[in-house]
């Protein structure tokens, strides 16, 4: 009876290690208890010690999980480099479609508010384009980075640099964002609500959920860096 | 040293055609002789990471004694991943014995 309970026991705590990717858990515990019920059936004699030897040479679960953390977070990092360019190009698409219904609907700006709108504007645009080109550069350099097989100095410092061109994209971005709720509260200012102001506050609401999205998605990611390299260390340390 | 490489050897010992990890750890130790006597759970984050890339392809069939196992075969691209990494390999190696081999003393300047 104690057989069955050794590899259930350490297929368990394997995949407890693995919680931070839940299909990877799963895919994992059906793939190392086969392994090691195989393990077990290839020797010359089976039971509780012929377990015990199957898991012994099959290694340390929280080390095998940490060579595991590497490729989940190189994984996460690609998400957060598409993410930035997604996020961006949102933005921009709001921002034209309510470009497109203040010319559909005749909606004049402010005119007291000309002159400060043009420098808004302004900001508006060179923030979108600088979040639209340190997205693209973060994206790129995250997409040829080489994942190593065990998490180095290096790559931990590489993954910090992406972590930083991605929160330059980001502050550019909240920047434009900000600029658009300046611009659009500029044109909305004096006159009475109407049902023709939706588009341009859901728009808004677009554009400031992507600024959210991404913030969330970079904080998660310099957690999860942090994390891992912790982690890694530990790993290695207990080896 | 080892670990810099597990993913040629890996590939090199998925050549023969496909298996599943305990058949390519079991691959590994017999064509080096027990040399490359890893933590067999090691080959599992190198299978995973390999299949990521599109070097390998994973597929889950059931095995005789009923249980679902995955099994690993290189793919187009894998197999000219390896065989690139052979040849960066045989450069090395010549490389390094040449080294060893000309180990005549230094001639003194007069």
């Amino acid at each position: 009876m104690e057989a069955p309970g050794l590899i259930s026991e350490y297929v368990e705590r394997l995949a407890g290690e693995l919680d931070f990717d839940p299909s990877l858990s799963r895919r994992m515990r059906r793939e190392v208890e086969d392994h090691l019920r195989e393990a077990v059936a290839a020797g010359p004699v089976g039971g509780p010690e012929a377990e015990r030897r199957a898991i012994e040479n099959f290694g340390d679960a929280r080390a095998i999980a940490a060579q595991f953390a590497i490729g989940s977070l190189a994984k996460r990092a690609r998400r957060v480099g598409v993410a930035a360019v997604l996020m961006v190009a949102a933005v921009f698409i709001a921002m034209k479609a309510r470009l497109v219904w203040y010319g559909v609907m005749e909606c004049p700006a402010v005119p007291r508010m000309e002159a400060l709108g043009e420098i808004v504007a302004l900001i508006d645009r060179y923030s979108l384009w600088s979040s639209f080109f340190v997205g693209i550069a973060s994206w790129l350099y995250i997409d040829r980075l080489r994942v190593p097989a065990v998490f180095t100095a290096e790559y931990r410092v590489r993954l910090q640099r992406f972590v930083f061109l991605c929160s330059v994209a980001t502050a550019a971005l909240i920047a434009s964002v900000i600029s658009d709720g300046v611009l659009t509260s500029f044109r909305l200012a004096g006159t009475g609500w109407s049902v023709e102001f939706l588009i341009p506050v859901l728009s808004m609401v677009i554009e400031i959920a992507c600024a959210g999205m991404l913030v969330s998605h970079i904080r998660g990611m310099a957690q999860r860096t942090a994390a891992t390299g912790h982690w890694s260390a530990i790993s290695g340390r207990s080896r | 040293m080892l670990k810099g490489h597990l993913d040629m050897i890996v590939l090199a010992a998925l050549s023969a055609g496909p298996a599943h990890g305990y058949a390519v750890i079991e691959e590994i130790k017999r064509r080096s002789g027990g040399a490359f006597d890893l933590p067999e759970g090691t080959i599992y984050p190198v299978l995973h990471r390999l299949e990521q890339a599109g070097l390998l392809a994973g597929r889950w069939v059931t095995a005789d004694s009923g249980r679902r196992r995955r099994v690993y075969a290189l793919t187009r691209r894998g197999d000219r991943a390896l065989g690139e990494q052979r040849a960066v390999w045989e450069r090395f190696s010549d490389a390094v014995g040449s080294l060893f081999r000309g180990n005549r003393p230094w001639k003194r300047p007069a």
